[in-house]
């Protein structure tokens, strides 16, 4: 079996409302996803529901396994930071490191001890007495050092400074990442995993709004720059959205023909940024 | 295996103050509190003009006696405070034992582990039931010896025999086995209580405390109540239910009783079992009706826990 996540028709509803609402969803290995949505669109709860947190509706499997049952024999095979400061406030380094190897069948202690070699971290320090950045470290240097099979990242760098982002994505992607792993990340700063990502995952309302690899992004969704003159015609295109800077007229278009829209104006790749706020205003897919 | 061990010690490591500090420093109190005794006797008002004259007294008086007074002291009356501190560790311990961490979160560090909800329950309640007191006994016993040195050491100044006059006599080893085996025969009594614990931890959204206490007086008072207007008489209701099962519980106390002092297992409220302290009645309560009622009660509960557990995430 090629992939890490299949589900059909995954719904998690709470009381009154429904967070993830029928989602089908196929992760293969050796991705690297980007699960970006609006506040209150069902990340989390899509999250949870993969890690077996939380109870769920539908078909859901993860690694084959069926994560609401086996939540702990799927936890040697995957790893998850949901959001920072969850490591016990109490707990010293090297307790948690203890804790971890006598815990996890696949954690390695002289990696852990490598990535921590690098930051001011120490094994007597207790969590509390770390600041937010460093706790982070911490938790990365424990969730490096363990050989799973998928890593889920939600929110994991949140009320960070960039320094600290920056050299999070890059520690996970040179020291990490390989074909056999796959990892899921949520966060509101797209730009800064943009170059990372291998597919992106758009969620609405509880629904997927996209689902497609960066390359298809490449090859099918295109921006169009025109000056005031020309937005006429560029608005006749059926663009997916348009939006105004500085004087010029933005659209995007979506398998458009290039060479027609050449003639208008500077021609350019969409960020993922710009591709979200198009499909949560219009709808694009 | 492995597994449970490393989980007992996140316990261990999470409670130290309450697991191991609060007991030590309870064993201090008890070397000094005895120090002072030696340094200050002297200074008191009464009988004896000195140590000295004290223990020829007490070399003096029969030894069958002293060594049952002794045994008294050293299996009931020392080992009080350890007792009552105990069991509110136990309480306090339980009751945060998973509420504390959907408070700060840290739930979802510990469920990214692969470590089953049953075994994490299962660590928990064992580190209530068997951790805590074996320390709390242990750090017991330590203290007595360490007493017992110290006034043996004195005595041997004085030129009286410490093994004649109280080492030797009073079988201290009956005793703390006795001790030893009444905290663990409570811990199996109790579970019920440490089931209710555990299940108000599972889902108190805050102050599990209140929740721990409210429903039962509601419970009792509506009874009361509804007894009391249906008949205009008061009987049984919860909390006479819950108070007699706990003056049935096989721990052990010194009271007295018609001015005759006396040892029993548990207070004697009822004759549903006997109050004398022996394993034999310890082990006639575990294996009585009540009990396999208590094991009941206490599933409904650890189960309702567990099922809490396995859906909860942070509060």
């Amino acid at each position: 079996m090629n992939n890490v996540i299949e589900a059909r028709g995954l719904t998690k509803r709470y009381k009154r409302t429904v967070a993830v609402d029928n989602i089908d969803l196929e992760i293969p290995s050796g991705r690297i996803v980007g699960l970006i949505g609006p506040n209150g669109a069902g990340k989390t709860s899509a999250l949870k529901a993969i890690l077996g947190l939380a109870t769920y509706e539908g078909e859901l499997s993860v690694l084959g396994k069926n994560p609401s049952r086996d939540r702990a024999e799927l936890m040697e095979d995957v790893c998850f930071i949901a959001d920072v400061a969850v490591l016990p406030r109490w707990i010293r380094v090297w307790q948690l490191i203890e804790l971890t190897e006598k815990i996890h069948p696949r954690f390695s202690r002289e990696k852990c001890l490598q990535y921590l070699d690098s930051t001011k971290i120490t094994l007597d320090h207790r969590v509390k007495q770390l600041s937010k950045g460093m706790v982070v470290q911490l938790h990365l240097a424990i969730v490096m050092a363990i050989d799973v099979k998928l890593l889920v990242l939600d929110e994991p760098t949140l009320g960070l400074d960039i320094l600290f982002r920056k050299q999070f994505y890059t520690n996970l992607l040179n020291d990490y990442f390989d074909e056999e792993r796959t990892i899921i990340i949520t966060t509101h700063q797209v730009e800064e995993i943009e170059h990372i990502l291998s597919d992106l995952i758009f969620i609405q309302d509880g629904r997927i709004a996209l689902d497609c690899s960066m390359e298809e992004v490449q090859d099918s969704y295109v921006e169009l720059i025109v000056t005031p003159d020309n937005a006429a015609a560029a608005r006749e295109l059926q663009p997916l959205y348009e939006r105004e800077l500085f004087g010029r007229h933005i659209f995007l278009y979506q398998s458009a023909d290039r060479e027609q829209l050449k003639n208008l104006g500077e021609l350019h790749t969409p960020s993922v940024a710009d591709l979200f706020v198009a499909t949560m205003n219009g709808g694009a897919a | 295996m492995n597994r449970l061990i490393a989980l007992l010690k996140r316990e261990f490591w999470e409670n130290k103050g309450a697991f191991r500090t609060t007991p030590l420093v309870i064993g201090g109190i008890y070397i000094v509190l005895a120090l002072m005794f030696i340094i200050t006797f002297n200074h008191f008002d009464n009988e004896f003009q000195s140590l000295k004259e004290l223990a020829r007294w007490v070399s003096q008086t029969d030894a069958t006696l002293r060594g049952e007074i002794i045994y008294v002291a050293n299996l009931a009356l020392l080992p009080t405070l350890f007792n009552t501190v105990l069991s509110f560790v136990v309480f306090f311990y339980l009751l945060g034992s998973l509420y504390d961490d959907r408070k700060d979160r840290s739930i979802l560090f510990w469920k990214s582990l692969p470590a089953s909800d049953t075994l994490t329950l299962g660590s928990k309640l064992l580190s209530a039931m068997l951790v805590a007191p074996v320390i709390f006994w242990a750090i017991y016993v330590l203290t007595y010896i360490v007493i017992m040195a110290i006034f043996s050491a004195v005595v041997l100044t004085l030129g009286e025999n410490p093994w004649t006059l109280f080492l030797g006599i009073g079988n201290p080893f009956k005793a703390w086995g006795m001790l030893l085996l009444s905290y663990l025969a409570q811990a199996i009594w109790t579970l019920p209580l440490y089931g209710w614990l555990m299940l108000v931890s599972s889902f108190a959204p805050r102050i599990p405390l209140l929740f721990a206490i409210l429903p039962p007086v509601v419970i009792a008072i509506l009874q009361i109540w509804i007894e009391f207007l249906q008949t205009f008489t008061l009987k049984k209701n919860l909390f006479g239910v819950i108070g007699e099962w706990f003056a049935n519980s096989p721990f052990i106390t010194f009271s007295v009783t018609d001015n005759e002092p006396a040892l029993t297992l548990g207070i004697p409220l009822t004759d549903t079992f006997s109050h004398e302290v022996t394993v034999a009645n310890m082990l006639d309560r575990l294996f009585s009706t009540q009990m396999l009622i208590s094991l009941a009660v206490t599933a409904v509960f650890l189960g309702t826990a567990l099922w809490l557990r396995r859906r909860a995430t942070e509060s």
